[in-house]
């Protein structure tokens, strides 16, 4: 397993640097997983199906502050990318692995959590949503659990627009979107660690109005360094792939 | 995740390296995702098939499946034209892992070489690389 840290990356470089990968994966010229871990200036990407109706304020908007929004080939729906999220791109032969998308979907996951929690943070997997989420707290400090029960099922045909406010939400502390070409895989995850969470709310994430999206800085209450981040998410990244998978 | 023995694989497809599997009727190929493949996917949420009268080669995408916030691509073990995309899977994506080989078909291609398919696996053959 090769890991490469890119550190500030515009968003097209790295995906053709993905691309590339893939291809020399493909093609045998590569014969071993690459990692690739780094930040991305901000910029707004849309899943394959899309996710422009999810944008909430105008393109010009985003335009006045250059801030591009790009098309690409991944699962899921429009997402924010920008300095002070941590971004990883594994470039993983699940076929070889043997690993099925939905178990690559929850190690991902799992990954993220364990993170979270070397920080002081305790996030959890939720049924609304593939990602990671930290509960949301009462006002005496407990924890509510997420009510499953009233979560609406996402489902294709409700547009990926589904509008949960007015349940107990929890706030979302890391996505996922994948693509496998080849039973290679490539995009990943993008953990919020102490970035700027305001453009957030210009758009729906992952397509969900009224959710509320969250860093390990904001929920801890620290000043955390996003290198020390880095190294716990490989960590874990490199464990958790080698027992699990 | 089913274990290997729980899979359903009929006897009378053939099976793809990359888990598609072939009907062949006549000079018309029907190809789906086989059984292993959609339970490595998980829940399918979305289907994207080809229009009719796209023409593609053996191995060639002709499609993706969405699931668990992933995007797969999907390929064409026979070269030809296409005759028909399921279109229902537009409104239920989840055929594909509710009804893999009957409801959940995706598209039927017009072969341009059925020898093509002389490369699949059958039943045996196919169980035999899962298990390697």
């Amino acid at each position: 397993m090769e890991i490469i840290d890119l550190n500030l990356v515009d968003y097209i470089k790295a995906f053709e640097l993905q691309k590339k990968i893939v291809s020399d994966r493909i093609n045998g010229d590569i014969e071993h997983d690459v990692i690739l871990i780094l930040e991305h200036p901000a910029v707004f990407t849309l899943g394959k199906r899309g996710g422009r109706e999810n944008l909430v304020v105008s393109e010009e908007f985003l335009k006045s502050r250059n801030i591009a929004i790009i098309q690409t080939g991944r699962g899921g729906n429009i997402t924010y990318h920008g300095p002070g999220q941590i971004v990883l791109y594994p470039i993983v032969n699940l076929e070889r692995r043997k690993t099925g998308v939905s178990d690559f979907v929850n190690a991902l996951e799992e990954v993220m959590i364990r993170t979270a929690s070397d920080f002081g943070v305790t996030a959890v997997r939720d049924g609304r949503n593939h990602g990671v989420w930290v509960k949301k707290r009462q006002i005496d400090g407990s924890s509510l659990q997420p009510d499953i029960t009233l979560v609406p099922k996402i489902n294709s045909d409700l547009d990926n627009n589904i509008d949960i406010s007015g349940i107990n939400s929890n706030a979302k502390l890391g996505s996922i979107g994948l693509s496998v070409k080849r039973g290679i895989s490539f995009h990943g995850l993008a953990l919020n660690v102490n970035l700027d969470l305001t453009p957030f709310g210009w758009i729906n994430p992952c397509g969900m109005a009224g959710i509320s999206m969250t860093s390990l800085e904001n929920e801890s209450k620290k000043n955390i360094d996003i290198k020390n981040v880095k190294d716990k998410l490989l960590h874990h990244f490199k464990k958790i792939t080698s027992s699990d998978l | 995740m089913k274990e290997l023995n729980e899979l359903n694989l009929p006897e009378d497809l053939k099976y793809s390296d990359d888990h598609e599997w072939a009907r062949v009727d006549g000079d018309i190929v029907t190809i789906g995702i086989d059984d292993y493949a959609q339970d490595q996917l998980g829940e399918v949420v979305f289907v994207e098939v080809p229009e009719v009268g796209d023409t593609f080669s053996k191995g060639d995408q002709f499609g993706t499946v969405e699931s668990v916030k992933a995007v797969s691509e999907i390929y064409t073990p026979v070269s030809g034209e296409v005759v028909e995309a399921n279109e229902a899977l537009a409104d239920a994506p989840e055929l594909i892992n509710n009804s893999p080989y009957k409801d959940g078909w995706i598209v039927k291609i017009k072969a341009d070489d059925l020898s093509e398919l002389d490369n699949l696996k059958d039943k045996a053959s196919y169980f035999q690389m899962l298990k390697g």
